[in-house]
């Protein structure tokens, strides 16, 4: 199993990129945001806050590369700074504490829209120009072209305001106390249903039109025409032969669309008050917390980065004709 | 009326898809007749339901939802197709100059495109914002665009590899026809369902992109969009209150030209699907689509 150079070429230049970005903005913008951090910590400016503010966003006599160096060291040793707003705490214990949220409904709604969307998509193009297809195919491209936001307003008026069918924020009942018991686990549950549907009709709707033209290239292969010669039953060689090949596609597509699902999902914990990663960045953004809003976007660029490397390696086991060549 | 049209004329989902959009355009062209009040002028009381006085209701401000639904449509509708073009022309070009060339300018393009193509969008778009503060439109735009290329540009690329050495382009390399006049003459026209796909979702992706950012409070609050309608609505708590219509009309909005826009999208990807196999595939479609209607008149 080996991991084509340019793969891991790709990885390094984004994740550049991201540090880059995080680096140069704050010393690009006209204005001095650290003045506005140091008067956001009001009281609590200690001496050493400032100095520590100052050097990250460099309002300090040095040379850029030096500054950038230094700015390197400090993210080696995991080093993200401190929040502003939830000050003395680091950038990584505010986003370690929202991270499990986030990666829990993210990680369901799209077990969750996996299963939906390749279904459909194969059923789709089982029988292509039938009914079926007619009507699925088009209203999955619909699904992608409908905001989140959309999505989510629909979803807190219809099923949390007028049908007062299910809560409308945070992710467990706050009167429950933590723990491993049934009560909790059932009203984490509840919590999360809305925000899941109103993540996954995106991706129901990218699963489907990607399973659907995979498995339409699929069904012209020499190895479903041998199924089907054998004398094995429509499912069998639907699922058995033909989806098993083509899901291959909708891997690549899913890591590639988990910077889309990150937006996404910031949107619906606003609108669902859910306390994950895109709460944390909402009210970062709101009290100018730029330390958290940085720490975000390296989290969310590893994240993924690390789900495109999981399906390059996973790839590379499921279908072994792909060597170096792919693109 | 060219082939092209033609074309689109006889699919009733591009059809419908065409008659959305185009509506839309006329009612933001037609704001200041349609609604000739100031969007931004009190003109009732807080939160007033639908009524024959103001047709969508009030927002919390006592403004007439109507106007600003209205109003709204044209500074979405200019920045969401102002930004899908310009997404488009980054993304052809870049995905043209990789793909012609080839060599070490495809390798650092490709491994750029890729690079751009697995960070996230929205949080990066969210940092750029809250450090810009409240950013106009043109900075919006400027932001969405820098970082949604790459999908087009990869579409591009693979399609212009596959056409670098077919005949023709060899033939106009040989005549001794300079660069620009093979990819712009040549090789352009042949991609042009591409494009039109691409142009398509660009603009789908733009707004949804200038929605969520205008929503989450980066866009400037004083211009009356659909974005920002959702965002006075939310910092009202019109859901709360019941304010249906508040967060309802906006968002009306929002899906119609989505749903308009991926009409014409499905049909775009049917022209555009079977040219990743075979050439200028567009006249042969045509052919085979005349000679299947010609069919099924004769069968009848």
């Amino acid at each position: 199993m080996r991991l084509p150079l340019h793969r891991l070429a790709i990885y390094g230049v984004a994740f550049l990129f991201a540090i880059v970005v995080n680096f140069l903005v704050p010393r690009l913008m006209p204005g001095s945001p650290v003045d506005g951090m140091i008067a956001q910590l009001g009281p609590r400016a200690t001496p050493a806050a400032i100095e520590a503010i100052k050097a990250r966003f460099g309002a300090v006599q040095q040379p850029l590369w030096e500054q950038f160096l230094d700015y390197l060291k400090g993210l080696a040793s995991l080093d993200l700074g401190v929040s502003v707003k939830y000050y003395p705490q680091t950038v990584v214990e505010v986003l370690g504490r929202s991270a499990g949220w986030t990666a829990f409904f993210v990680v369901t709604a799209i077990i969750f829209s996996l299963c939906i969307g390749t279904t459909l998509g194969a059923l789709a193009a089982w029988r292509r120009g039938g009914r079926f297809d007619s009507i699925v195919s088009p209203l999955s491209i619909m699904m992608i072209a409908v905001p989140p936001v959309v999505i989510a307003l629909a979803t807190l008026f219809t099923f949390g305001v007028a049908l007062r069918w299910l809560p409308v924020g945070y992710a467990y009942n706050p009167n429950l106390d933590p723990g491993l018991n049934f009560t909790f686990f059932g009203s984490v549950f509840l919590h999360a249903i809305m925000p899941v549907l109103t993540l996954s009709p995106y991706l129901i709707g990218e699963f489907q039109t990607t399973m659907r033209t995979s498995m339409i290239s699929v069904l012209g292969e020499d190895y479903v025409t041998m199924g089907r010669a054998k004398g094995l039953s429509e499912t069998a060689v639907m699922f058995g032969y033909a989806a098993r090949n083509a899901m291959l596609p909708v891997l690549t597509n899913l890591a590639l669309m988990l910077g889309a699902v990150f937006g996404g999902s910031i949107v619906t914990e606003i609108v669902f008050n859910y306390p994950g990663l895109g709460l944390t960045l909402y009210t970062a953004s709101v009290a100018r917390d730029y330390p958290v809003i940085q720490g975000q976007l390296l989290l969310m660029t590893l994240a993924t980065l690390g789900a495109n490397l999981l399906v390059d390696l996973i790839y590379g086991v499921v279908d072994p004709r792909i060597g170096e060549a792919r693109t | 009326m060219n082939a092209g049209m033609k074309l689109l004329l006889r699919q009733k989902k591009a059809v419908v898809g065409l008659t959305i959009v185009v509506a839309l355009c006329l009612m933001a062209l037609f704001a200041p007749i349609l609604a000739p009040n100031d969007p931004a002028a009190r003109v009732g009381r807080s939160h007033q339901p639908p009524s024959i006085e103001h047709v969508m209701g009030t927002t919390k401000m006592g403004r007439d939802v109507f106007s600003q639904f209205v109003w709204g449509a044209r500074s979405s509708l200019t920045i969401g197709f102002a930004t899908g073009i310009f997404i488009t022309v980054l993304g052809t070009l870049i995905g043209l100059a990789g793909g012609y060339f080839g060599g070490r300018t495809d390798n650092i393009l490709d491994l750029l495109t890729n690079a751009v193509l697995v960070i996230p969008n929205i949080p990066l778009l969210i940092l750029l914002a809250s450090f810009a503060g409240t950013v106009g439109p043109v900075a919006i735009m400027a932001i969405i665009a820098l970082t949604s290329w790459p999908w087009g540009a990869r579409m591009t690329r693979s399609q212009t590899l596959a056409l670098r050495n077919r005949e023709f382009v060899v033939a106009a390399r040989m005549v001794g026809e300079p660069n620009w006049r093979i990819v712009f003459v040549e090789i352009v026209p042949n991609l042009l369902p591409l494009i039109a796909l691409n142009l398509v979702g660009s603009i789908i992706y733009a707004i949804v992109a200038q929605t969520t950012l205008e929503y989450l409070g980066f866009g400037d609050p004083l211009n009356v969009t659909w974005g920002t309608m959702l965002y006075n609505a939310q910092n009202s708590s019109a859901i709360i209150v019941g304010a249906w219509w508040d967060i309802a009309v906006p968002c009306a909005g929002i899906v119609l030209v989505g749903l308009g826009l991926s009409l014409l999208n499905f049909t775009f990807d049917e022209i555009a699907n079977p040219q990743l196999r075979s050439g200028p595939a567009l006249r042969r479609w045509l052919r085979l689509n005349r000679l299947r209607t010609r069919e099924l008149e004769a069968a009848r």
